[in-house]
C-alpha cells in the first residue's frame, strides 16, 4: 500500500424532495426517494491502517460507521488489516439529515482511497446498505436518482442533476430527535402506493427540465402523504406560509425533523418572499435559515 | 409486503395515447379504458381473497366495463355472468359470448330508477343464487378511481402540468380518480364533468337517455360531485355531430362520450388560450359502427343530429331545470345535496 492514510468526504442532505413506493423494472414495488442533497454540511473520515485485528472508530459508538469501514476491507482488501477511523462531521443528528449516511459514506471512501480502489456508485451504496439498513442518495452527484434507500439500488437516473433552490429551512421540533434506525418505515395502504405514480412523473419531468414550481409540487404532495407517518407540528402552518409567499412547495425530512420551503432562485420575488416568509416563521415560534442549494 | 399480484396481461392497453387537437388541447385516446379499473379491482379482489382462481364474477353493466371484464376473465380462467339491457348492443352481444361470459338481459326497467337499478337487483338474484361469486361493482367500488393513478402519470409525462380536465361522468372512476391525483399536485386544477340531459348524477330529472356511456338514472357513490367545478349536460345531438367532427377534423374514430369530452373541451381550450387542458376519450368507435357512424340509424333514431351546433353552451340557474340544448352549471366543488338544497325527493 503507498498511502499511509485514506479520506473520504460525504455531504449532508435536508431531507427528500420524494419518499414513497415505486414500480420497479423486476415488476416489484419498492421504497425509494430523492434526497435534497446539503453540500455545505459534511462529514470528513480519515483511515489510518494499524497492526489490530479490528476496525475502531472515534468518536465512540459511531458504530455503523466503523461496520462500514470493516465491509469495505473485507470486500476489497487483498490483505485483511485493522485500523481506525476518525470522523470529523457538522452534520446535525436526529433531524433527517443524513448524519449517520453521511458518516458511514465518509467511512467507506476514506477506506477505499487507502486501498486505491474505485468501484462503482452503487456498489458502494450496497456497502453501505449492509451497514446501515437504509441510505440516502447524495453520493450521486452528477444526475438525480430515485434510489432504493432499503435494496442499494438506483429505481431510476434522471437526466439532470437536480437544479439549484433556495431553500427556506426550519427544525419543526428543534427540542427532539429521531432515531431512523428505530423510525418504523411507513406502511403505505394502496390507495397511497398509486398516489406516487403522478409524483414520479411530474418529478421527472421537473428534474428534466429545471422546473422549481414542479418540483415544490411534488414535494410538497410528498410532504402531505406522508405527514401520517411522521406527523410534523406546524405543517399545515408552514404550507399556508408557503403558499402566501409564493414559495414553489414545502419538502420535508421524511425521517426527521427539519422542513424547508422551496423557492426558485431564478423568481426575482424570491428573494423578498423568502425574507417575509421568515417573519411569518419567526411569529410561529420556529427558526429558520436561508440555505442556497447550487445545482450539482 | 409490497410483493405484486400480476400478470402483465393486456396492461399495455391501459394507457392512452395522448393526440394533440390544436391549441393546448390534447386528447386522451383510449382503446377500451375500462380495462384499467377492472384489471386492478379485480387484483385488489384477489389480494384480499374475495376472489379465488377460477370463482365466478357477476357484474352489471350494458358497455364497455362487461367487455373489459370478458376479456380479463379469458385470460385469467375466471367465469363471467354480466347483467346487462337493451344498451348491450348485438355486436357487443356477440363478443361478450365469444369470451365464454354467460348474460342476463333485462327487459323492463325499474319504475325509479330506470334499467340501471332495474339490473342491480337482478344482479343482486344472482349473487344470492351464486355463493362466493364477486361483485366488482364498479359503482361503489373505492379502487375503481383509485385504479386512475396511472391515467395520472401518462397526462403528465406527455403534458407536463395541466390546467383542465374535461370527461364525461358515469361510474365517477376516471374523472374523479384521475382528479384527485393530479390535484395532489395542480391544487388549481378545473375539472369540467360532461353528462347528458335526464341524467340524475348532477340533478336532471330521470327521465330516458338517447345516449349511453354517461350519466345515469341513479347516483353511483363513485361520483365525487365536489371535484367538479362546471357540470355541461349535451343532448345526443351534440354528443353524435361532435363524435363526427371529432373523427372528420382528426382521424379520430372514438364512441360517442369522446365526442361529448370533445365538444366541451374544445369550447373551454378556446375560452382559455394557453391552458393545457386534456380530455378523456374513453373507447374507440368500432362498436358504434352500426349507430353513432351509421348515418341512416342516426336520421332516425336523432332526427336533426347533423343541424347546426351551438357555439357555446347556456348557463343556466339550477341544474335541475328543463334542458333542450346545451347547458352549463358552475358547480364549485360542491356536494350534490349542497347544490340542491334540501329538495324533496323527486318521483
Amino acid at each position: 500500500m503507498s498511502a499511509k492514510s485514506g479520506i473520504g468526504k460525504a455531504m449532508a442532505h435536508h431531507g427528500e424532495l420524494l419518499q414513497g413506493v415505486f414500480d420497479h423494472i423486476d415488476g416489484y414495488l419498492r421504497r425509494g426517494l430523492v434526497s435534497l442533497p446539503y453540500p455545505a454540511l459534511t462529514s470528513l473520515a480519515t483511515f489510518t491502517p494499524n497492526a489490530r485485528a479490528e476496525i475502531t472508530v472515534s468518536p465512540t459508538g459511531r458504530e455503523k460507521a466503523r461496520r462500514a469501514a470493516d465491509l469495505t476491507i473485507a470486500s476489497f482488501a487483498q490483505v485483511r488489516t485493522g485500523g481506525h477511523i476518525q470522523l470529523v462531521s457538522d452534520i446535525p443528528i436526529g433531524r433527517g439529515m443524513g448524519s449517520s449516511t453521511a458518516d458511514v459514506l465518509a467511512s467507506i471512501q476514506a477506506v477505499l482511497d487507502y486501498l486505491r480502489v474505485f468501484p462503482t456508485a452503487e456498489h458502494i451504496m450496497r456497502i453501505a446498505v449492509d451497514a446501515e439498513t437504509a441510505c440516502d442518495s447524495t453520493l450521486f452527484k452528477q444526475q438525480a436518482v430515485l434510489f432504493a434507500q432499503r435494496d442499494g439500488i438506483v429505481l431510476e437516473v434522471f437526466r439532470k442533476p437536480l437544479p439549484a433552490l433556495n431553500i427556506l429551512s426550519v427544525d419543526t421540533t428543534p427540542e427532539s430527535t429521531v432515531s431512523t434506525v428505530e423510525f418504523e418505515p411507513a406502511r403505505y395502504c394502496p390507495a397511497e402506493i398509486e398516489m406516487f405514480r403522478p409524483l414520479r412523473s411530474l418529478l421527472r419531468k421537473a428534474i428534466d427540465s429545471g422546473d422549481v414550481r414542479s418540483l415544490g409540487r411534488v414535494a410538497t404532495a410528498s410532504a402531505v402523504i406522508n405527514e401520517r407517518f411522521l406527523p410534523k407540528p406546524g405543517l399545515r402552518e408552514l404550507q399556508a406560509i408557503a403558499s402566501r409567499y409564493d414559495a414553489a412547495g414545502l419538502q420535508v425530512a421524511h425521517s426527521g425533523t427539519m422542513a424547508g420551503l422551496i423557492f426558485d432562485p431564478e423568481d426575482d420575488r424570491a428573494p423578498e418572499n423568502m425574507h417575509l416568509a421568515r417573519k411569518a416563521i419567526d411569529a410561529l415560534g420556529l427558526v429558520s435559515a436561508p440555505l442556497k442549494l447550487e445545482r450539482a | 409486503m409490497f410483493e405484486r399480484v400480476r400478470p402483465r396481461n393486456l396492461e399495455d392497453f391501459e394507457e392512452p395515447r395522448m393526440v394533440p387537437l390544436g391549441g393546448h388541447l390534447f386528447g386522451a385516446c383510449f382503446f377500451l379504458m375500462k380495462l384499467l379499473p377492472a384489471r386492478f379491482m379485480l387484483k385488489r379482489a384477489v389480494e384480499r381473497g374475495q376472489l379465488a382462481p377460477g370463482g365466478t364474477i357477476c357484474e352489471s353493466s350494458s358497455g364497455t366495463f362487461a367487455l373489459a371484464l370478458a376479456m380479463l376473465s379469458v385470460l385469467n380462467g375466471y367465469r363471467l355472468l354480466i347483467v346487462g339491457d337493451w344498451a348491450l348492443d348485438r355486436n357487443l352481444r356477440r363478443r361478450l359470448l365469444q369470451l365464454g361470459a354467460e348474460l342476463d338481459i333485462v327487459e323492463e326497467p325499474h319504475p325509479i330508477g330506470g334499467f340501471q337499478l332495474a339490473r342491480l337487483e337482478r344482479l343482486q338474484e344472482h349473487l344470492r343464487r351464486r355463493p362466493g361469486s364477486y361483485w366488482p361493482a364498479q359503482y361503489y367500488n373505492e379502487d375503481n378511481p383509485i385504479s386512475y393513478s396511472k391515467v395520472a402519470a401518462c397526462f403528465i409525462d406527455a403534458v407536463g402540468p395541466i390546467d383542465c380536465l374535461v370527461g364525461t361522468v358515469g361510474s365517477g372512476g376516471s374523472m374523479c380518480g384521475t382528479a384527485r391525483y393530479l390535484r395532489m399536485l395542480f391544487p388549481d386544477l378545473t375539472v369540467i364533468g360532461v353528462d347528458t340531459h335526464n341524467s340524475v348524477l348532477f340533478g336532471q330529472p330521470n327521465a330516458p337517455r338517447k345516449v349511453s356511456g354517461l350519466g345515469g338514472g341513479i347516483v353511483p357513490a363513485n361520483v365525487d360531485h365536489t371535484q367538479f367545478d362546471e357540470i355541461h349536460w349535451l343532448p345526443a345531438s351534440e354528443i353524435m355531430a361532435s363524435a363526427h367532427d371529432l373523427h372528420g377534423r382528426h382521424g379520430l374514430f372514438m364512441g360517442p362520450t369522446s365526442g361529448a369530452a370533445f365538444r366541451v373541451a374544445r369550447w373551454w381550450s378556446d375560452c382559455n388560450p394557453g391552458k393545457t387542458v386534456v380530455a378523456i376519450f374513453p373507447d374507440e368507435g368500432h362498436r358504434y359502427a352500426d349507430t353513432v357512424y351509421d348515418e341512416a340509424w342516426l336520421e332516425s333514431s336523432i332526427p336533426g343530429w347533423n343541424g347546426t351546433r351551438m357555439e357555446e353552451p347556456t348557463a343556466v340557474s339550477s341544474p335541475t331545470v328543463d334542458m333542450t340544448s346545451w347547458a352549463k352549471y358552475t358547480w364549485r366543488r360542491r356536494n350534490l345535496s349542497d347544490v340542491l338544497g334540501d329538495l324533496p325527493p323527486r318521483i
